[in-house]
């Protein structure tokens, strides 16, 4: 806001009174904060205080004149309060710092001296300060600044740096940093004859620096976690200068550097690092006492520190899978009641469900890559008709194995004795597996996981199935078929692929079964009783390996075991009589 | 938390119980001094401490008029004990004294930013001089606050132990003492003994401390459907600190909820409120230490807590593996991380830092509860194989030590600029575009600053260089210095229109094989400038330092840019 040359109000005088009402009307104003807690509707609301500074640079002449403009100003600040309390909008101020800064030329020194009035009245500070102008200046604002916003000054001593050119020799600067004074309370609280010697005069400036001095950094000290008590923004002093700039840029660029404090003794510790985050440098606050963590038990020493069978591996990839990352920010009326965060935390319930912590104590997870396709897929959200299938070729794959009886990778194996029997294994397996997946249905292609599961292994066990336990070799087939169904991709394609005489009339069979082209006549089979699932499923597997290799021609013609040779020489002498011998 | 025990050894310490009634059953409380009892309640203290928190620190001082540390901060509570029982009569009772040895002695072990117990066992009469005292606290300026250690220069609590009884006159004159230094210090409490002055309500007095103040943590870690009775070491503090429109005061839950992962690179670094070790409880909710060493007896009852499975060390491995951290939720709008930490590096534990409570207190991380599952989004920010990371996030105005603007606050800023100009003049014409860059950037300044003086300046500094030009120079040197002074010279004249016009560099015709090889590294571009890069620029003019062409001339000959120094001997390290 600007308002303009100050009226002159003679003898060579100029009323300030306007611009100090400006002021005043302006911090009555209601920050952004301020106006969201007022209004906040919270038992905090009425508490919400408006406190501020007005920094007044102007000349004066004689103390008289700082008294005029104090009492004036006490008189225009209770003035406004009293408006400002009648309005809804603005806020009255509970107390204000009037800062009056006195510029004054070069030449003999302002007659004046720096004085300050903590309490002018309950609601009115004041502070007179003289500044000669010229190079004084901005030095003078910069402590004026470093008092009303609470910074203090650090001075990295030691620093080496060399010349481009000549790079054989290098010199020590030192470089000057402003940062919240937080920053130094972990090393400045407490005695104060142990920490006097940290702190020097700069030359021509009236505020205290501590001085730390340069460690030589470590390249990996960005990928460790440093123990740090608080973290604050920096600026260095003179931004241009060169030793500035230096050390600016080698932290711009991602390293990091320990500050060490002398210690009265003589002894040295790291105190504080500066290190660069995202494009701002900050100085981290170590610790640089006595850890009261000292010597602390190892992790192998506590519950569960005997065990040696955890599944760490497997833990590291749950680990990778829930890496967090930023999220755009939400829009103003998302659709998600859940904060990514939230849903993070839903995500490792989900990937959490049925995960045993030891090797020992799973089966399934033993298996290794066969089963991991089935085991990451089930975690998902949802699931695509490719991935249904996929995770219906790992059953099956299973099952190939148990027809086979491959053994199973068992860190059992070597511990006790011989471990379980194979079936057992097999049984254990089918077991963790069914609650595996009866713990993952998300969706209903998750749900149809479980009923390939279901069918192909234990039918018998499912209610659903008591009613026909005498399998006909017909429906048996059919449910082989569901099993098998790896390729086809759309049902649709049903029907067109020559549906044969299963594909008519199959309304019994429960609508989450598709069927498939129907497989070639499997070898003979008894329609005995005791014939389940699984041994239609080996004989099926058995005939499928008989028929890789072609079937000897002669063998497929032959009548009573004679296959007659040489019939077409016939055929060409004489075309009536091959039909009839046939 | 490491804990104090502070205590009164002046002479009333060996008073008996109780005065009235001395001789009824003699035999039996023949022992009961007060001094006695209060060595009772201290062990039964200690005692707690060696069951339930063999982690923590503890120290033995004493105090009358003289203050003796006769255990410095140890885990070895017996030998506290045993310290207890050599404690020697002293003279009279200055409580001051002993809150500044404690004090003193914290500091020197833990400095000032460690929370700690400081329990004072007096016998309730705060002696001679304690109405000055009294009166020279209550008043909130005047007291002699240089000496005075209330309140603690770290975050303290102090508990008084008075082995007195309620009724005592004594203790009535004093108690008021005794509240204004828990008010002055902000937490604590004074804890006197219910009924008469015996053992038994000595015990059930410390009870009531360990209760009230030594408690250990036991909640659960969770990680999804993954969990583990855990407890932390040192027990979490309640955060409490004035904020700008509340104050806020929060506990830590019993539930430490895990929400994700993040490499240990990326929080590079965290400023935490406090750190805990994260030990896991056997199944009867015991805190168990297996001898370090796998001796021969393996069938101890504690190996068999070893062998029960617990998801933290599962969640310790992990983090160690993958060399990550584990983002948890230790409260309402209070987080925190998880790591695997090494004292040493042969033990390794599971540690927890616990942030300042808020959803953006990491700056370089953004909002905590604004990170999801880097899996949901449309492309893992990760990448296949880990190779890149969303974090840190990047600030979005630039830092004034990141941009190259000018700063002319003092005059190092103004002469290192001209020393600048004057290292690329040498070295024309090599550094030709340097040159025209430097100048025209420092003209720039100097015109919206209306500092006209400057241009004046720099334009006979560089004429001087130009007279001063070694005959071995390149010819070109000359007349690029040339173009550029009487440019900078007639900046009032041709180029009036400042905001338009750059000086450029002057097109030579000169054909020479060197002018060949330099002028090879393509056109050179000059910045354009935007006019409205000076709007909003304050005149500082009047209380511009004068440019003194002696100070502008000064120059330390070729002094080119500054680099890291690569020490060979120190190459290693960097």
């Amino acid at each position: 806001m600007a308002l303009g040359p100050a009226k002159n109000i003679g003898g060579n005088k100029l009323d300030l009174i306007k611009g100090i009402k400006a002021a005043i009307e302006a911090l009555t104003k209601p920050s952004a904060v301020q106006h969201e807690k007022r209004t906040s509707l919270t038992e905090n609301a009425t508490k919400v205080l408006n406190k501020g500074r007005i920094i007044l640079v102007t000349k004066l002449d004689s103390e008289e004149e700082i008294k005029n403009i104090k009492e004036k100003f006490h008189g225009t600040l209770l003035y406004m309060n009293k408006n400002a309390a009648a309005t809804d909008n603005l806020m009255a101020i509970n107390h204000c710092d009037l800062v009056i800064l006195n510029l004054w030329p070069e030449g003999p020194p302002c007659p004046m001296p720096i004085k300050s009035w903590p309490d002018v009245s309950t609601i009115v500070s004041c502070e007179f300060t003289n500044i000669q102008c010229g190079t004084a200046l901005a030095p003078k604002l910069c402590n004026l600044v470093l008092k009303h916003y609470d910074l203090a000054s650090t001075t990295v001593t030691g620093i080496p740096m060399k010349e481009e050119q000549n790079a054989s020799s290098s010199a020590n600067y030192d470089v000057e940093l402003f940062h919240p004074a937080a920053a130094h309370a972990a090393i400045l609280k407490g005695i104060p004859s142990e920490t006097a010697h940290l702190k020097t005069y700069r030359e021509g400036t009236d505020y205290e620096t501590v001085t730390l001095k340069w460690c030589t950094p470590r390249s990996n000290a960005s990928m460790e976690l440093q123990h740090c008590s608080s973290a604050y923004r920096i600026t260095s002093v003179d931004v241009n200068s060169r030793p500035s700039s230096c050390l600016t840029n080698f932290l711009l660029n991602g390293r990091w550097v320990m500050l060490e404090m002398p210690r009265k003794s003589g002894s040295k510790v790291i105190s504080h690092m500066l290190a660069c985050h995202g494009g701002d440098i900050y100085i981290h606050t170590m610790y640089t006492s006595r850890s009261i963590l000292e010597d602390p038990p190892s992790i192998s020493e506590g519950c569960g520190g005997r065990v040696t069978d955890y599944r760490i591996p497997d833990f590291g990839e749950l680990i990778k899978a829930n890496k967090l990352a930023p999220f755009p920010a939400p829009t103003a009326e998302s659709e998600e009641s859940l904060t990514p965060l939230e849903r993070s935390k839903e995500q490792l319930n989900r990937h959490t469900k049925y995960w045993p912590i030891t090797l020992s104590s799973t089966s399934l997870f033993n298996l290794g890559p066969q089963i991991e396709p089935l085991a990451a897929l089930m975690l998902e959200d949802n699931l695509t008709e490719d991935e249904v299938v996929e995770c219906k070729q790992v059953i099956l794959y299973l099952m190939n194995m148990e027809a086979r009886g491959d053994p199973l990778p068992s860190p059992m194996a070597g511990q006790r004795g011989k471990g379980m029997k194979r079936e057992d294994q097999y049984r254990a397996v089918w077991a963790e597996l069914e609650q595996y997946l009866q713990l993952h249905l998300h969706t209903p292609a998750h749900e149809k996981v479980l009923e390939c599961l279901m069918e192909c292994h234990n039918k018998a066990a499912t209610p659903e199935y008591k009613g026909d336990e005498k399998v006909d070799i017909d429906q048996a087939l059919k449910e082989l078929d569901d099993c098998n169904y790896v390729a086809d991709r759309d049902k649709a394609e049903f029907g067109s692929g020559g549906g044969g005489k299963h594909a008519t009339g199959d309304l019994s069979l429960p609508d989450s079964k598709r069927r498939r082209t129907v497989p070639p006549p499997l070898a003979p089979m008894g329609r005995s009783s005791g014939m389940n699932l699984l041994t239609l499923w080996e004989n099926k597997v058995s005939s499928e390996e008989s028929r890789r290799c072609l079937e000897f021609q002669g063998r497929l013609k032959s009548e009573d075991n004679v296959t007659k040779l040489y019939v077409n020489l016939q055929k060409d002498k004489d075309k009536d009589e091959v039909p009839r011998k046939k | 938390m490491p804990t104090v025990i502070l205590l009164d050894v002046s002479l009333s310490m060996s008073r008996s119980v109780d005065v009235s009634t001395p001789s009824q059953n003699e035999e039996v409380e023949r022992l009961e001094l007060r001094k006695d009892l209060a060595a009772h309640g201290c062990h039964s203290l200690l005692d707690h401490f060696a069951q339930h928190c063999k982690l923590e620190f503890a120290c033995l001082i004493s105090f009358s008029s003289v203050c003796k540390i006769l255990m410095p901060f140890t885990r070895d509570f017996e030998s506290i004990k045993n310290a207890l029982n050599l404690v020697e009569e002293g003279d009279k009772t200055s409580i001051d004294v002993g809150l500044v040895g404690a004090a003193q002695h914290i500091l020197e072990e833990w400095g000032n930013g460690t929370p700690c117990q400081i329990v004072l066992v007096t016998d309730g009469n705060a002696g001679i001089g304690q109405h000055a005292m009294q009166k020279s606290l209550m008043s909130p300026h005047s007291r002699g606050a240089a000496q005075f250690p209330l309140p603690f220069p770290f975050p303290a609590k102090l508990n008084i132990v008075c082995i007195a009884n309620p009724s005592e006159p004594g203790f009535q004159t004093s108690k008021p003492l005794y509240q204004r230094l828990i008010e002055l210090n902000g937490e604590g409490d004074i804890l006197i003994p219910e009924g008469g002055l015996s053992k038994k309500s000595v015990s059930e007095l410390f009870d009531q401390l360990i209760k009230n103040n030594f408690s250990s943590y036991s909640g659960t870690l969770h990680c999804g459907n993954l969990s583990a009775p855990i407890t932390l070491s040192p027990p979490p503090q309640p955060y409490c600190r004035h904020h700008d429109f509340e104050v806020i005061r929060v506990s830590v839950d019993s539930a430490i909820q895990v929400l994700g992962f993040l490499n240990t690179g990326d929080v590079s670094s965290p400023p935490a409120f406090s750190r805990h070790l994260v030990l896991p409880l056997s199944t009867k909710g015991d805190m168990v230490m297996l001898p370090k060493a796998d001796g021969g007896s393996d069938d101890e009852s504690g190996n068999d807590e070893g062998k029960i499975p617990s998801f933290c060390v599962l969640l310790h491995g992990g983090l160690k593996r993958e060399n990550t951290v584990a983002l948890c939720q230790v409260g309402d709008n209070w987080y925190g991380i998880l790591y695997s930490w090494a004292d040493n590096k042969k033990k390794s534990n599971l540690m927890l830092s616990i942030f300042v409570p808020g959803n953006d207190v990491i700056p370089w991380m953004g909002k905590l509860s604004n990170l999801g599952p880097a899996s949901l989004l449309p492309t893992n920010p990760y990448g296949p194989n880990e190779s890149s990371t969303p974090f840190p996030l990047k600030i979005q105005e630039e830092k004034s030590y990141a941009l190259n603007c000018v700063v002319w606050v003092r005059q190092g800023g103004l002469q290192s600029d001209i020393q600048k100009i004057l290292r690329h003049a040498r070295k024309l014409p090599d550094k030709t575009q340097s040159f025209y860059k430097e100048l025209n950037r420092v003209r720039r300044a100097a015109l919206s600053y209306g500092f006209g003086e400057l241009l004046e300046g720099l334009a006979s500094v560089l004429e001087r260089e130009c007279t001063l030009l070694p005959s071995s120079s390149h010819p070109v040197a000359a007349i690029q210095l040339q173009h550029a002074y009487e440019a900078l010279r007639n900046h009032d004249k041709t180029y009036s229109d400042y905001s338009g016009s750059e000086i450029s560099e002057v097109s030579s015709d000169y054909s020479d094989e060197n002018i060949g090889t330099t002028s090879s590294e393509g056109v050179y571009v000059f910045e354009e400038l935007e006019e409205e890069e000076y709007q909003g620029l304050m005149v500082v003019g009047p209380y511009m330092l004068e440019p003194d062409a002696g100070d502008v001339v000064e120059v330390v000959p070729n002094q080119p840019d500054m680099e890291w120094r690569r020490d060979p001997k120190r190459l290693n390290e960097w």
